[in-house]
């Protein structure tokens, strides 16, 4: 499907139009857009009944540019070669940034942008997502912006920036090599463009919704008692950004919407509660930077939320007399975003809500899904809005897998893992890149995230798989946290290991844009706790094989013949043999 | 065969007075209106190349500057009239009003044929008209523009001269510059987009869609090229080209039904948009009489050349098929004509209307010189969408709401505007 067929074009009454999903161009929506464009239709004829004067359940206003519209901006401009050459992303972004638009839909954008003054979000949606086989979650750029100054050619500017810049996108060094990973042609790819209304409201200098989350159908990370098949859900205050960069927000299982994560005490939860939060800055420009994606975005300290008054629907406070957490805000002390008022005391029925999403999704696509959403409360009215910002489908295996006994340790067991997330087998890697136990210097992360990309860019080029193992959260935007690494700098991993330290001891992160590539991939992840008995990683036998390429961090080895690499995803157990 | 000798003025003068009597204007207004407010005859002595001096006859028409600063091109034509200046300076003044834009109308030009002329000849044309006139024009008064014949070296030449004369700097002192001294990015292309947003907006209003029609064009210079090229990119297929063959002394037009590569064209076009006729054949385009443009089965056509283009006599050849009559030229149709394509219902976008983008943007240009800041071209461009959009739209409601013809809609608009202004200031 290039796109459904009821949707509108344009008319240049972006807000005061009846319609709140128009396309400019005519060529196909992406997958991203064609997720909204179901959703939309959901809504209207199973879950309108829902809406009510205090509830509103919607896809923020949006138009969407069609493809067409950035062929004619390559072919026009003469891009096409950038897609291949060697510029790095900011030159590619660079050029995008001194192309013409079309000429035939600059007066839309101007007018669509008269008429409106609130943030919007210019986000990609590309036709390879439309296959549904392979989400790019991350991949390509997303920014937002204020849209708030009081020039209309000022807006029109950032708006047509910001449209480039998604454009330029699709060159970009990790868009390029996450096609490559996948059977598609890269020339293939061509960006359409989702302009949408931000769901939030304005708190000063910051704009942002009072809940931001990511629903799962199916959730390869289990905890307590639920089950994979029940799903997650990760919420987060102010936008979304925490959640699918891979930052601390709250996760809970909608089977069970009251249980905790698994945080054994207090101490760890305080130390786990989301503690910063992203917004649309609306307050003094930034210094000019078209290229970074995150130009107008601002993160602040959990405190400075106080003041906007968004926390009570989202928070629950420590009392230190008691050693206990009390649902709100009433009290001073600690805050720990556990969503209780909103979870436990359900003062709105947030949890409902998701769960028939999900349910009514997965049923129409036939697929596992994962959505994004926003929920916002007029501080005013105290309506209730959620608006549903993303759909799109999730991909795992279905092969049953029989593990050997974990307990049996054996001297051809290189990793085994009671938690490991992905489900299936592989068997034909011999080689294993990894980061050196005796040397590993958390303060060096980002050498050590540069050697693996230098030796990722090696082994893909040469079309050689590997396994990666180092320690900390793979993929953290914190460097302190574990290796920062981009998806695209490890692309050519078969599977990947996790381990902890004592001086590295960190919790796995969920929902990241990071994981989901890896498991979209269907790349099996391993986590492997120091302090656990029946985890571990085999390092005598790594250390005795003879490096092929080795630096200060890192070993790469190349094996005599290929590991074994089993994964349960039922049990969420798996093991690495070498036989 | 027409009965009288076409008169330019005397036909602006007409279309004006029988707006005014529909308006029931004041006596007053209609005298003021109905003639241009100032205009200037000179003469410009030129030491040609052969030694000998030849003297030029050079005009500059102020028609109304109520609105603010006159605004109008300069022609350099062999047949040029002080009545064609005349009345295309009075359009100049319903143009601006049309589109909405500060400015007044005005309207210059020299009896010469650059065809003719040498490089330096015609740059001493260009800085002896400055020079007759430099008291009487400027960026605080009137500003002048390319039009017919003349181009954007002409314009640098002519604003050289201007500052020499004022010692000092003046980038708003003319319009149509080359991008980079001063010009407007999207200026050339403005006048053919122009003519292609408003048949845009027909199109949608009659709900055809753009990529079904097919067009045909009188005109193969800057204007006809670009709305060509729009029109392509919009989906549209131009199936004939007419244009002056200078050898020949006469027009052709050049077919091909299956549309004409404008790409391939251009590459056989003269600087004064003249088709190589025996190139054209040899790409394969049918070589037929000047006036076949009109005869064809099309559903849009575009005069984009001279005025007195659609007469008495040529609008009886115009296709049963066709539906859009877009004025990309100045006074194509004459007023007898007019009646007649009422009659036939076929929807006419006026020039006041149709190739206002050339002033819009020329407008833009005045605007960046004056601040020495200029717009990227996705600026202009845009904003010149919105501004001829908004335009037509104010004209076709009109027109909707009085039941009237598009022409009558943007005259009415149009003078009514000026009138208002100059009764506001107390002239009448």
């Amino acid at each position: 499907m290039s796109r459904p067929g009821n949707i509108p074009t344009f008319n240049r009454e972006f807000f005061e139009s009846s319609e709140n999903f128009t396309t400019i161009g005519e060529g196909n929506i992406g997958g991203k857009a064609q997720g909204l464009a179901f959703i939309k239709n959901l809504i209207e004829v199973e879950l309108g009944h829902d809406q009510s004067d205090d509830f509103i359940l919607d896809i923020p206003r949006l138009t969407v540019i069609a493809t067409d519209v950035f062929d004619m901006f390559i072919e026009r401009n003469n891009l096409v070669d950038l897609r291949t050459s060697k510029l790095q992303d900011y030159q590619i972004a660079h050029e995008f940034l001194q192309g013409q638009f079309p000429v035939e839909f600059v007066g839309d954008l101007m007018a669509l942008i008269s008429s409106i003054h609130t943030p919007l979000a210019i986000r990609s949606s590309s036709l390879l997502e439309d296959s549904l086989q392979h989400p790019f979650a991350g991949v390509y750029n997303t920014k937002m912006i204020p849209n708030n100054q009081p020039d209309t050619t000022t807006r029109f500017h950032k708006l047509v920036e910001a449209i480039k810049l998604v454009w330029a996108s699709t060159y970009f060094a990790e868009a390029q090599a996450y096609i490559r990973n996948t059977t598609a042609d890269p020339a293939e790819e061509k960006m359409a463009v989702i302009i949408q209304e931000v769901v939030g409201f304005r708190h000063g200098d910051r704009f942002y919704p009072n809940i931001s989350g990511v629903a799962r159908s199916y959730n390869y990370y289990r905890f307590g008692d639920n089950k994979p098949e029940e799903g997650i859900v990760n919420l987060a205050l102010g936008l979304g950004k925490t959640i699918v960069d891979g930052g601390v927000c709250w996760s809970y299982c909608p089977a069970a919407p009251q249980t905790s994560t698994p945080f054994g005490t207090i101490k760890d939860l305080l130390q786990n509660t989301q503690l910063k939060f992203w917004s649309v800055n609306m307050g003094k420009p930034p210094e000019y930077d078209p290229i970074k994606e995150a130009e107008y975005l601002r993160e602040d300290d959990l405190s400075d939320s106080e003041g906007d008054q968004t926390l009570a629907l989202v928070a629950s406070t420590y009392d230190a007399a008691s050693d206990r957490i009390q649902p709100g805000i009433q009290m001073k002390g600690p805050r720990i975003l556990n969503f209780a008022p909103v979870l436990t005391y359900e003062s709105i029925p947030l949890n409902n809500w998701v769960k028939k999403l999900i349910h009514k999704s997965r049923e129409h696509i036939g697929v596992d899904v994962e959505m994004e959403f926003a929920i916002t409360v007029d501080p005013i009215s105290r309506r209730v809005r959620l608006g549903f910002l993303q759909i799109r489908p999730m991909l795992y295996t279905d092969e049953k897998i029989n593990l050997p006994q974990l307990d049996d340790v054996s001297a051809k067991h290189l990793v085994v893992s009671n938690n490991v997330l992905g489900n299936g087998r592989i068997k034909n890697v011999r080689h294993i890149m990894y980061v050196k136990k005796d040397s590993f210097d958390k303060s060096k992360t980002l050498h050590i995230a540069k050697d693996i990309a230098d030796l990722n860019e090696i082994l893909r080029n040469r079309i050689i798989p590997y396994i990666l193992i180092g320690f900390g959260r793979w993929g953290s935007n914190d460097r302190w946290l574990g290796i920062p690494v981009v998806w695209s700098q490890i692309s050519g991993a078969q599977a990947i290991v996790e381990c902890t330290l004592p001086e590295m001891n960190i919790e796995l992160s969920q929902g990241s844009h990071f994981f989901h590539n890896l498991t979209s991939f269907q790349v099996p992840y391993f986590s492997v706790r120091h302090h656990k008995n029946d985890d571990f990683v085999n390092w005598e036998l790594l250390d005795q094989q003879t490096s092929i390429l080795e630096t200060d961090n890192m070993r790469l080895i190349q094996l005599d013949h290929p590991v074994s690499v089993l994964v349960d995803g039922r049990s969420g157990k798996g093991i690495i043999i070498y036989e | 065969m027409q009965t009288k000798t076409y008169n330019a003025f005397e036909m602006a003068q007409e279309q004006f007075d029988r707006i005014a009597e529909m308006m029931q204007l004041n006596e007053g207004t209609i005298q003021l209106l109905r003639n241009p407010m100032r205009e200037y005859h000179f003469s410009i002595p030129v030491r040609m190349d052969d030694g000998h001096y030849k003297v030029f006859r050079g005009f500059r028409v102020q028609h109304n500057d109520a609105r603010g600063p006159g605004k109008g091109g300069i022609r350099f034509h062999p047949l040029e009239t002080i009545d064609t200046v005349r009345a295309l300076a009075m359009w100049m003044t319903w143009k601006t009003a049309v589109v909405d834009i500060p400015l007044g109308g005005s309207k210059g030009g020299v009896i010469c044929d650059p065809h003719n002329l040498s490089e330096r000849e015609l740059e001493s044309i260009s800085r002896g008209w400055v020079r007759q006139i430099s008291q009487n024009v400027g960026p605080l008064s009137d500003i002048p523009a390319p039009d017919v014949m003349t181009n954007p070296q002409i314009m640098l030449w002519m604003l050289d001269e201007f500052e020499t004369l004022n010692r000092g700097k003046y980038p708003g002192f003319i319009t149509g510059k080359p991008v980079g001294m001063g010009g407007s990015l999207g200026r050339t292309e403005a006048t053919g987009y122009g003519v292609i947003f408003t048949i845009r907006e027909a199109l949608r209003e009659m709900s055809i869609n753009i990529k079904d029609t097919t067009a045909s064009v009188q005109g193969f210079g800057n204007v006809a090229q670009f709305a060509i090229q729009l029109y392509n990119q919009l989906g549209g297929n131009v199936t004939a080209v007419a244009c002056w063959n200078q050898k020949d002394q006469k027009a052709y037009t050049y077919r091909k039904t299956d549309g004409i590569d404008l790409k391939e064209l251009s590459g056989i076009t003269d600087r004064f948009g003249g088709i190589d006729k025996d190139k054209a054949h040899e790409l394969g385009y049918e070589v037929l009489d000047g006036n076949q443009w009109i005869k064809e089965n099309v559903d849009i056509l575009i005069p984009a050349a001279l005025e007195n283009q659609i007469t008495e006599d040529t609008v009886k050849l115009i296709s049963k098929k066709v539906k859009i009559i877009a004025e990309g030229a100045n006074g194509p149709t004459t007023p007898a004509a007019d009646e007649i394509i009422k009659a036939q219902n076929i929807y006419l976008i006026p020039d006041l209307l149709a190739n206002s983008g050339g002033v819009t943007c020329s407008y833009f240009e005045q605007v960046q010189s004056n601040l020495n800041y200029y717009w990227d071209k996705d600026e202009v461009l845009a904003k010149l969408d919105t501004k001829m959009t908004a335009a037509y739209r104010s004209i076709s409601n009109l027109a909707h709401r009085k039941d009237i013809k598009m022409r009558d809609a943007a005259f009415i608009t149009a003078v009514t505007r000026v009138a208002q202004a100059c009764q506001e200031r107390g002239w009448i």
